[in-house]
């Protein structure tokens, strides 16, 4: 394994990591797979979502593992055909969740049921009558969107609203669920939280198209005022992205990531192996792969 | 829904009886409700700074679930790190195998409005304490530690302080000791996040600079928003 510290040379596979544990896993993944195939050590490049995307434009980076839409799909767009995304995907989903405790303690079953102010006022701690819901980290496009869905369907109003680190958010469901205590938060899967706690995704109506409409902060300054979503999110997905380009500079590459076939299950275990047991990226890649490596012939085949 | 909006903050003025009762370092004029479970009971009861200071004239000790103990945590957190919960006024110590030690705590309701990842820069066994301009301008008998209190049973800083930071530079904030050990449990006044002496002193044993601390957006942590 190698370090992108300059640039990388023409041949090199560059691979890029996002900061999240499971893109790193399939990140080596890819990178020890694409190693069995033509024996050369990729490069690993770290950075953002947009950052990797505009580096795949500019043809410096050949692999971003973990591509999410509905999230990035904006951005893929705009990088357009310099971007080639593998049809085979992993299911997501993002919405609200509870812990088991706040179900069995408030009765809450959907999204709708924290406009109930008796219901918010179960996840209240401070004593200001509203009860607190973490919607994402600040830098998170889905934060925004999280905004816009309680504005639209109405718990903006008995719920306030935080935005912070995810590790923050994650502890405070680690805390609750040690005490039995109610919390609610955004929260998307895989996540290695469905492993650690009885966490249940709170219900909604399917996702509606036509009553979504996400203006983004940069284009309007009233764009929360502007927007709306009353509906769940459009299903989301996981998927491998890779630059065209790749399918002449390394074909046997391109042909193996369009073959890889991730499960749900396979992203939560990465993601809970870095996390939780501590393994580095890399190791829980290689165990990955020993444990799976008649999946991987049958992609192959 | 038992305990579920089980704090109302009380507004003590001036002489209020948590004032009138409280040392120099922490003698302010707010105090906030607390609750607590009474297991024989199956009950959440008010703790309020008069209850607070009768359990513990009379058991001399804090109530059970703010005493020090290991309790099952499942976190993704390396064992080390400190989560504070200073809603249900805890402080969690991880450990592993889904393990943590879990100290009461009290937290100030003027010094404890923020969230967030912060680390312990620097650690001081019995600190000085220096009273802020406002608190001396509040109470004059303030002045005589302008230069600094040092350290013993008498300073609010209590037996040790953990100093946080954040980005390298001193927060303001401490995880340290106190004086008064019956204010476990409660938000009083100013002082950041204060255990007692015996909890204080154990968990700075398990600590080294450079510890990552967690504190939630919950309760007090939200006074002043995040």
């Amino acid at each position: 394994m190698c370090w992108a510290t300059g640039a990388a040379l023409a041949d090199d596979l560059v691979i890029g990591l996002t900061a999240w544990p499971s893109a790193k896993v399939t990140g080596h993944i890819i990178g020890e797979l694409a190693k069995e195939r033509t024996g050369d050590s990729p490069v690993y490049l770290e950075r953002g979502s947009i950052g990797l995307l505009t580096a795949i434009a500019r043809g410096e980076v050949d692999v971003y593992p973990e591509l999410w839409s509905p999230n990035l799909d904006n951005a893929v767009k705009r990088i357009g055909d310099s971007l080639t995304v593998s049809k085979r995907s992993v299911a997501g989903h993002q919405g609200i969740c509870a812990t088991r405790a706040a179900v069995e303690q408030t009765g809450i079953k959907s999204v709708a049921d924290l406009n109930d102010p008796a219901i918010a006022a179960a996840f209240d701690t401070d004593d200001d009558g509203k009860g607190e819901l973490w919607i994402g980290d600040g830098s998170w496009f889905s934060t925004n969107v999280e905004r816009i869905r309680a504005r639209s369907v109405g718990y903006d109003q008995t719920m306030q609203l935080l935005e912070g680190a995810e590790e923050v958010a994650m502890a405070a469901v680690d805390a609750g669920s040690a005490l039995g205590r109610p919390v609610v938060f955004y929260c998307y899967s895989p996540h290695h939280v469905f492993m650690l706690h009885d966490i249940v995704v709170l219900e909604e109506p399917a996702h509606d198209a036509a009553s979504w409409n996400i203006v983004a902060p940069a284009d309007d300054k009233d764009w929360l005022q502007h927007s709306s979503a009353a509906t769940g999110w459009d299903a989301s997905s996981l998927s491998i992205g890779y630059a065209t380009s790749l399918a002449t500079k390394h074909p046997a590459i391109a042909d193996l990531l369009g073959r890889i076939q991730f499960e749900p299950a396979d992203i939560a275990a990465m993601s809970y192996a870095v996390e939780v047991e501590r393994k580095s990226p890399e190791d829980a890649a290689r165990d990955w792969i020993i444990a799976n490596r008649t999946r991987i012939d049958g992609w192959l085949q | 829904m038992s305990g579920i909006s089980r704090r109302r903050m009380l507004e003590l003025s001036g002489a209020g009886l948590a004032a009138a009762m409280l040392g120099a370092g922490e003698a302010q004029a707010q105090a906030v409700y607390s609750q607590i479970y009474d297991a024989k009971r199956k009950t959440w009861i008010d703790y309020d700074p008069k209850r607070a200071m009768q359990y513990y004239k009379a058991y001399g000790s804090v109530p059970e679930e703010f005493k020090r103990q290991t309790v099952s945590f499942r976190t993704a957190e390396k064992p080390g790190t400190i989560i504070i919960d200073g809603d249900r006024h805890f402080l969690y110590l991880v450990r592993p195998e889904f393990q943590a030690i879990r100290y009461g705590i009290g937290v100030g309701r003027d010094g404890f409005g923020w969230a967030g990842i912060v680390k312990v820069g620097r650690m001081v066994e019995w600190p000085t304490w220096t009273p802020p301009a406002e608190m001396i301008a509040r109470d004059p008998r303030n002045a005589q530690w302008a230069n600094g209190m040092p350290g013993g049973p008498e300073n609010p800083l209590g037996a040790r302080a953990m100093y946080l930071y954040e980005g390298g530079k001193d927060t303001i904030y401490r995880i340290h000791g106190t004086a008064e050990p019956w204010s476990i449990g409660l938000n009083i006044s100013s002082g950041c996040i204060r255990l007692n002496n015996d909890d204080v002193t154990d968990l700075y044993a398990r600590v080294a600079v450079g510890t990552k601390v967690i504190v939630l957006m919950s309760g007090a942590a939200l006074y002043r928003g995040v």
